[in-house]
């Protein structure tokens, strides 16, 4: 039935100026009915879409690990402190406490302290871990002793560590993809003192392609 | 105090005044789907937008992870696939929506006096969105990016006085380097999306403000209504369209998911070097000629393209040919199909 | 169409496309299950081989393909991890800033693979590079080539050939399989081996005249003498004092325990006229199964082991090193562990072994007792724990009685007797001490070396045609119609040159051995044993027939 507005009654709903055969009733029900199934089709489909979006959107927790291969067990000595980068670019402190030869002599931190995100250091002689940035303190399992992150009760994350045929292996998390700028492995530059936040790597001059200690590059 | 009232103290427009504004008359014959077309590409713009926006979370415009960015979208993200190849098919679907509403506008003869304006505003959201199809596709960063971007620039160069500089400004150098890709994302991304908003909205307000033509077809009686309601009538119309859209573009996505070919590599030159299909027209245009000839005839057709409505004008005051801008249209559009069949089967 | 009309199809048209949404969802979950099975593992490269991949990637983008495919690469195992080398070892140099060796020996693998590389240290395998002081190798060295260098004789057209390199059939030959002693080239215009340099437990060279005299590059790279590299021998002697090279089994760069695994790669170097175990294990039912089953080996899995990754076929890793349900899954670097025969020799010896890995040579049955580390008998219950996932005891121990018959079979009717003419001559002179320069030096070359091992060989692996036509039945030939008329030749011309007694001495051997029961045959006709066999052929197939 074509609709009527030619005097653009824009306030009224959809009224019908025929006379109608059917009750007011079946037609209420079926225009009620009508708009219901529009509403339900239309909030159906670009909801759908919203979720799939969604879901796009909210990042993948796989708990997906790889096992890394980090150096031979007699590489690190008793009290000795190694940093490791993994493959997504995160800092990693791995101390060796005791000299059993297991995993669990060893212990793998994230050096990158809750606070403000400085990187924090293994200190033997105080037998914890140190943030220079803010004064910082960490018992050696971690937990926050002293500094801000002491007072928050903050402790660096852990990672998990196997030991097989005298060989260590950290489980860290795959990277998104396979980039050039991958350079997972034990850390061995100078860092010196940094700033909230910095990564001790930036502006590094073994950064510098063609740096090579000063030796010539051939 | 209702919700209606808060706003009604605040705000210096009344509930009438309002309905008066957004519920326009719709002149009859947009009953016709034909004259749809105007909307459909709007509605595809937004779906791009929103595509855009969630493919941009996850893209990386730098040389180096580009072409893993989008690989890991494709083949890692949830639905990563699916998100792009609906912005892909719906960037195709939404230029053919474009040229075809062009086309209606052209042989209905709505470029005419006094909505000329609106013709010339056109033109430039069409020549954006063909420029936003070509700088989203260099953002894959595939050898066809690549290529085509190296090629589209060389081409720029060839136009006399401002070819070196608009060479310049794209590439942001000489050749592509370093800083060429972040500057097609910003392009893609920023620019020509926000330019296209402002055309948009230019190009409605000057049609709510001229009023739609009142159209009257052979096959309609005398004495029907001549306009109906914007709500709830024409929206249905467009609820129709868009979720029709909808749904081709999933079954598009589904069917003829966005593929990936070989990344980008700047030693290697492929075999084959062809832009979009959206222009094939052009390629095969400049191929027919050489050098300067060809950019400045295919300015001169641009040109003429732009200012069709002052031509038409003087053909019809000054010639005995009412309807040549019809038979002009035609021959137009058998051209442009004509060639871009011709480089789209030519093999070389 | 109506408004109502407009809503009904918006609904339909709402549902189509939630449709449309769940037929999305249904391609994620497959395409996710799918992507699970087939990603590539990630590749690590850790930051301190970066350089090397990225620099090697555009030069020898092989080498770096391959390490990518490689376990190591997926736990971050680097080039540098492998090629480490400290600034005191012979060969090591500075190479775009990291101190590097070319040639990456069992040292360096024991770092990680201690206990696979001390099991090869103790096996044959790994002293496969003593052919240097065998017979083998005179005949490469000398007879093949020469042990100096020596004048062309005539030009070489478009080639400047100053001396010819008489060892050229050892380098490329011989020592390929055996590997070579890997040699520097030295200031004073000699090579530096191991035995120069005398390296220390740590591989470091303790003698330093030597290595101050090691000839190096512009780049400070020690050269490494041509003939002795490249060479990736399984007992190649290496500098540092290790023997052997473990990627002989474990091509580099990828290491791939698959390939290890297949019967080709043991064929590299087991095969030939005098050691063909690879034809042999082609034509045994082992073989034909394995080329027939090769889609279940279950080749690519992690762990390997007989009776539970796979059971379709047995490969030559199988019966010889992999693990199985019986020995606990224990793969070892040693396949001596599990042989009973020697058949190496030109007679077979059985494999008691003493602490230190070597056959036990005392001949006194009470004096051997307490040598004994290792019996014979408890290495070929290793090998029948294999043989036993497929074969019923009865079956294997069987088996095992016709080989050990066939071996005592050669042992006794020629092999010893062979050495016993042989010896014979020797010791009275009428045979030169030189090898190879006598025709009947050859004979019995063939006699041990080539067709005593096929027959040999044959036998253990289950390989008929090589046992019989390939082996004993060229063994036979050889024996009585060469090195018999050829002795006894060389008797006659040692009586007609003066040396009657000798020669007697020699006929006497001789003519003891071909006395024997299992020779008589040979001089006293054999008529009642071919005319019995032509009764009984008659019987069976009746008639007037051809024989």
């Amino acid at each position: 039935m074509a609709n009527e507005g030619s005097r653009s009654d824009l306030s009224a709903p959809d009224a019908s100026h025929h006379a109608e055969p059917e009750s007011p009733d079946r037609r209420q029900f079926l225009d009620t009915a009508s708009r219901t199934a529009m509403v339900a089709g239309v909030v159906g489909g670009y909801g759908g879409f919203a979720l799939i979006a969604g879901k796009y959107l909210y990042p993948a927790t796989t708990g997906d690990v790889m096992w890394q291969f980090v150096s031979e067990v007699e590489g690190i000595k008793v009290g000795e402190s190694i940093r490791y980068r993994g493959p997504s670019g995160e800092m990693i402190n791995i101390t060796r406490m005791r000299r059993e030869g297991t995993a669990d002599d060893f212990i793998a931190l994230s050096s990158t302290c809750p606070h403000l995100g400085c990187q924090v250091r293994w200190e033997g002689q105080n037998d914890r871990f140190f943030c220079p940035c803010h004064n910082g303190e960490f018992d050696p399992s971690g937990i926050g002793i002293g500094g801000p992150p002491g007072d928050a009760g903050q402790s660096l994350p852990r990672y998990e560590l196997r030991v097989e045929r005298g060989l260590l292996h950290i489980a860290v998390p795959p990277p998104r993809f396979a980039s050039a700028e991958d350079r997972s492995g034990i850390v061995t530059a100078d860092e010196g003192i940094v700033g909230p936040g910095h990564d001790p790597c930036l502006g590094c001059e073994s950064d510098r392609p063609g740096y090579h200690g000063g030796e010539e590059l051939v | 105090m209702s919700v209606a009232s808060w706003f009604g103290d605040r705000l210096p427009i009344s509930g009438r005044q309002f309905q008066e504004l957004t519920n326009e008359p719709v002149p009859y014959h947009l009953k016709r789907w034909w004259f749809a077309l105007g909307g459909t590409p709007a509605y595809l713009f937004i779906v791009q937008i929103i595509t855009g926006i969630l493919l941009a979370f996850y893209y990386e415009s730098s040389p180096s992870t580009a072409y893993q960015s989008v690989e890991h979208i494709t083949t890692s993200v949830s639905f990563g696939w699916y998100i792009r190849s609906v912005h892909k098919w719906a960037a195709t679907l939404m230029i053919v929506a474009v040229i075809l509403h062009q086309m209606r506008v052209f042989f209905t003869g709505a470029y005419r006096n006094p909505r000329e304006i609106n013709w010339v505003v056109g033109m430039c959201l069409l020549f954006c969105t063909l420029m936003t199809g070509f700088t989203g596709y260099s953002l894959v960063y595939e050898q066809l990016s690549f290529w085509g971007a190296t090629v589209g620039a060389n081409i720029s160069d060839t136009i006399p006085f401002v070819g070196g500089f608009l060479k310049r400004m794209m590439l942001a150098g000489d050749a592509y380097n370093q800083s060429t890709l972040s500057r097609f994302f910003v392009l893609h991304a920023a620019i020509l999306p926000v330019t296209i908003v402002f055309l948009i909205a230019t190009h409605i307000a000057v049609i709510r403000m001229q009023g739609v033509t009142e159209f009257q077809f052979k096959d309609e009686d005398e004495g029907t209504a001549r306009t109906f309601n914007f709500f709830p009538d024409h929206l249905y119309t467009e609820l129709i369209i868009g979720l029709v859209l909808m749904v081709v573009l999933s079954a598009l996505a589904t069917i003829l998911p966005a593929t990936l070919g070989p990344e980008a590599n700047p030693l290697q030159t492929p075999e084959v070097i062809k832009p979009e299909w959206f222009f094939y027209v052009a390629f095969r245009w400049l191929k027919l000629f050489t050098g300067t000839a060809a950019v400045l005839s295919m300015g001169f057709i641009v040109f003429v393209m732009f200012a069709w409505p002052w031509i038409d004008n003087w053909i019809r005051k000054h010639t005995r040919f009412q309807e040549a801008s019809v038979w002009i249209g035609i021959l137009g559009v058998v051209t442009i199909i004509g060639l871009t069949l011709w480089e789209a089967f030519a093999r070389h | 169409m109506t408004l109502e009309t407009k809503r009904i199809v918006i609904a339909t048209l709402g549902g189509l496309f939630l449709l449309s949404l769940v037929l999305v969802q249904w391609m994620e979950t497959a395409r996710k299950a799918e992507e699970a099975g087939i990603r590539a593992p990630h590749v690590s490269v850790p930051a301190s081989s970066r350089e090397c991949v990225e620099c090697h990637a555009e030069e020898n983008p092989g080498i770096v393909t391959h390490w990518e495919g490689s376990t190591h690469a997926e736990k971050g195992v680097g080039c540098v991890e492998c090629h480490q080398a400290e600034i005191e070892e012979a060969d090591s140099y500075l190479h775009h800033g990291a101190q590097i060796a070319t040639v990456v020996t069992p040292r360096d693998c024991a770092r990680c693979h201690d206990h696979e590389a001390n099991e090869f240290a103790l096996s044959h395998h790994s002293s496969a590079g003593n052919i240097l002081a065998s017979l083998d190798n005179f005949l490469a060295e000398t007879v093949e080539g020469s042990r100096i260098d020596f004048n062309p004789h005539s030009p070489t057209p478009g080639k400047a050939v100053d001396m010819v390199n008489g060892m050229a059939s050892a380098q490329s030959g011989c020592l390929q399989c055996h590997g070579a002693k890997v040699a520097l080239e030295s200031t004073d215009g000699g090579l530096i081996t191991v035995d120069d340099l005398a390296p220390d437990t740590d591989g470091r060279p303790t003698n330093l005249d030597a290595f101050a005299k090691i000839m190096r590059d512009d780049k400070g790279k020690p050269i490494i003498f041509a003939g002795t590299w490249p060479n990736t021998g399984i007992g190649r002697l290496n500098l540092d004092g290790t023997r052997g090279s473990c990627a002989a089994c474990h091509s580099r760069h990828d290491f791939s325990p698959r390939r290890a695994r297949q019967p080709e790669n043991c064929g590299k170097c087991h095969l030939g006229p005098d050691h063909p175990q690879k034809e042999i294990y082609e034509e045994s039912k082992h073989g034909i199964a394995f080329r027939d089953l090769k889609d279940d080996m279950n080749l690519d899995s992690e762990e390997w082991i007989l009776g539970i990754d796979y059971a379709a076929a047995p490969t030559c890793a199988t019966c010889h090193m992999s693990g199985n349900i019986r020995n606990g899954g224990r793969v070892t670097h040693d396949p001596g562990e599990r042989i009973s025969w020697t058949n190496r020799p030109p007679v077979s010896r059985v494999m008691d072994t003493d602490i230190n890995h070597a056959i036990v040579t005392e001949t006194d049955p009470e004096l051997r007792r307490p040598l004994i580390h290792d019996t014979a008998n408890q290495k070929r219950d290793r090998m029948k724990d294999v043989c036993s996932h497929c074969h019923t005891d009865s079956y294997v121990n069987s088996f095992y009685d016709q080989y050990d018959n066939l071996v005592i079979l050669y042992n006794e009717k020629f092999a010893k007797p062979g050495l016993a003419i042989m010896g014979a001559l020797q010791a009275n002179g009428l045979s030169t001490s030189t090898q190879f320069d006598e025709e009947i030096e050859w004979t019995w070359f063939y006699l041990w070396h080539h067709e005593g091992r096929r027959a040999r060989h044959g036998a253990s692996m289950m390989a008929p045609d090589y046992t019989h036509w390939h082996g004993m039945y060229e063994v036979a030939e050889r024996f009585y119609m060469e090195l018999v008329p050829q002795a006894r030749e060389i008797v006659q011309h040692g009586r007609d040159t003066g040396m009657r007694a000798q020669a007697a001495a020699v006929e006497q051997v001789i003519d003891e051995i071909l006395q024997r029961p299992e020779h008589i045959w040979f001089e006293e006709g054999a008529e009642e044993a071919a005319a019995r066999i032509r009764e009984e052929m008659e019987r069976r197939y009746g008639g007037a027939q051809q024989n």
